[in-house]
């Protein structure tokens, strides 16, 4: 089992400045899924928990060159770490390659079995390695033992699961705001309705014994699935017309955790140019999926993806 | 929430204003505690909130219909309402954005004697909220307060030094006496427990902090410490940053009557919004008035 290679100028101010903070949000531990062509930071995927699954999927070519791996398992590696060390070695990498001038330095990664001092076991460490004109750092991260061949094949095929595209999604207007709303909204209740309309209606809603505290999105850009809003619906509640839209089999309503709603919105620490939601078939979970584009342009960067799947806590009427 | 014309016809009041944070800190003030009753009054001046602690400590917030853009208030007599007053300003902080001014619309009572509260900026984001009410209790004791004297007794000071002294005042703790004199002008704050601290406000020597000061004869009160804490400790930021000051009144029996002044002015947009006529927004401010009951103590020296 052997996994070397380079991290790109454009791989480090990725991870460094965007992913690894937004993923660290997502939770403490992390898989890291190398194959022949990408690397995947996956969150919850193999525990069958209760905790959302953030699924982040980068081409080989967005982080590294000279990329090298080869294992017994069709050339897979996967592993689990602490996502917070991994920021921590990168960057300080980040630090000693931009205080040495000269432009020489290049950042190596690979997988190492060490033996660790006051120790007789050998443990393997994902290895950082910045070599300048005058000075090399070697930092290693502990990680665990890499899966083995039936755990590898139970990640893959809840990665293959996890890929399921909801019918209808409709665009978060702004993320910031969203998220200072949920954030402030966390303090009324902990469960959060979710429904979302084929007309590009997103309302959410907490609703106890005490207070119902909701929000309605209207007219938001709608991906998928679309329908034209009755007319009759203009002067309604918000309550109401989700009511009818969701009897109509124009909207699906479900029900989350606020808590894991507004660790999706954490995302937008790795800087998505724009965000959806929609919610799987079956109403299987609420799907959120960022969207990156190409530097400088509004194409669809496709060698980055990003998306989580929120819990359902209650089927609701989907 | 049904069309707006119909319900106009039913409510007590239908209100409007613009700067949700303002009501926000005003009413976080008075919130000393995670759960809290509150009973709200209503009438053609304003809104008046009031929470109350077993019989010591009483705490009101004004709001007068000055400081709402719209205030329609038709009912007879003064409808009273309770309701919970943490989830009353988590649910009006859930409205206000920072660096934006946005306007809401409370409106009571709902079909099922809610308060609603909606937000009126835009058509297509709407935030919405209905919170229960309750049969208010009634005040379980009459704050009626009373001049102690011909001469009131009050002094005026800083808010930030009161809310300081009285923050310092936490490690001596459990009892606090709070002494008058006139000669000197001056106003003591000490406390006794675990060991002793002692905090003086000289009227001639402070005059920065203590800005207003009247006595004609020495008194002494003891008060207690969680009371007093109370009737500072959620002084909002603004209330410092536009360094006001706190009136504190003593009135007959050693009531203590601490007064707060909180600014609903709306969010200052000033490079946006400056009137083509040099017109500026008057001043509006929530007053808060916190009652306190002295201990009942032995050794109370008033002559």
């Amino acid at each position: 089992m052997k996994f070397k290679a380079f991290v790109t100028e454009n791989g480090v101010s990725l991870l460094d400045r965007r992913f690894l903070p937004a993923l660290d949000k997502m939770g403490k531990i992390c898989h890291l899924f190398l194959t022949r062509e990408h690397a995947f930071f996956l969150h919850n995927l193999l525990t069958t928990s209760d905790g959302i699954q953030s699924i982040a999927q980068f081409r080989k070519q967005a982080l590294f060159d000279d990329y090298r791996i080869s294992s017994q398992n069709e050339d897979r590696i996967a592993f689990a770490f602490d996502i917070s060390l991994l920021l921590r070695a990168v960057r300080s990498s980040v630090s000693i390659i931009s205080s040495e001038s000269g432009g020489a330095n290049r950042l190596q990664v690979k997988l190492v079995k060490k033996l660790p001092p006051n120790s007789t076991q050998p443990m393997p460490f994902l290895t950082f390695e910045t070599k300048g004109y005058k000075s090399a750092v070697i930092q290693d991260v502990p990680i665990s033992k890499p899966l083995s061949r039936d755990q590898l094949l139970q990640l893959q095929a809840a990665l293959d699961a996890a890929q399921d595209l909801p019918q209808t999604l409709v665009q978060v207007p702004d993320l910031n705001r969203l998220q200072n709303f949920v954030d402030r909204m966390k303090h009324v209740g902990d469960l959060l309705n979710v429904s979302i309309s084929k007309y590009g209606d997103l309302h959410l809603q907490i609703s106890t014994t005490l207070i119902t505290l909701g929000a309605e999105f209207r007219k938001l850009l709608v991906v998928g699935d679309k329908a034209q809003a009755p007319d009759e619906d203009r002067d309604l509640s918000a309550q109401t017309r989700s009511e009818r839209a969701i009897l109509m089999g124009d909207a699906q309503n479900v029900q989350v955790s606020v808590r894991h709603f507004s660790k999706s919105l954490q995302c937008h620490l790795a800087k998505p140019d724009c965000a959806f939601y929609g919610i799987a078939p079956q109403g299987a979970c609420l799907t959120v999926i960022f969207q990156f584009f190409i530097p400088g342009t509004r194409q669809t960067d496709k060698s980055i993806s990003l998306h989580c799947r929120l819990p359902v806590l209650d089927p609701g009427s989907s | 929430m049904s069309s707006s014309a119909i319900e106009a016809d039913t409510s007590d009041l239908v209100c409007q204003l613009d700067n949700v944070q303002g009501i926000v800190d005003a009413l976080s003030t008075v919130r000393w505690k995670r759960h809290q009753d509150a009973v709200v009054e209503l009438s053609e001046h304003g809104v008046v909130l009031i929470v109350e602690e077993t019989g010591c400590l009483q705490a009101k917030v004004y709001l007068q219909k000055e400081l709402f853009i719209r205030y329609e208030y038709t009912a007879q007599g003064r409808p009273r309402f309770g309701l919970s007053l943490g989830l009353f300003v988590d649910c009006l902080n859930t409205f206000s954005v920072p660096g934006h001014s946005s306007t809401i619309e409370i409106r009571y009572p709902g079909p099922d004697m809610q308060l609603l509260i909606k937000s009126a900026d835009s058509l297509d984001d709407c935030i919405y909220a209905e919170i229960r009410t309750r049969i208010p209790e009634t005040i379980s004791w009459d704050y009626n307060f009373e001049p102690a004297g011909s001469t009131p007794l009050s002094f005026t000071v800083k808010s930030a030094a009161l809310k300081e002294a009285i923050d310092d005042l936490e490690w001596p703790g459990s009892s606090i006496q709070i002494i008058l004199k006139p000669v000197p002008p001056s106003v003591t704050f000490r406390g006794e427990g675990h060991g002793d601290l002692q905090i003086d406000f000289m009227y001639y020597a402070n005059t920065d902090l203590l800005i207003a000061f009247h006595c004609d004869h020495q008194v002494s009160y003891r008060y207690k410490y969680k009371f007093l804490r109370a009737t500072t400790s959620n002084i909002p930021s603004s209330v410092t940053k536009d360094n006001r000051g706190s009136k504190l009144t003593i009135g007959r029996g050693g009531m203590l009557k601490v007064q707060h002044l909180v600014s609903v002015a709306r969010p200052s947009t000033s490079h946006q919004h400056i009137d083509s006529a040099g017109y500026q927004q008057p001043s509006r401010i929530a007053y808060i008035e916190f009652f306190v009951k002295p201990e009942e103590d032995e050794d109370t020296v008033n002559d």
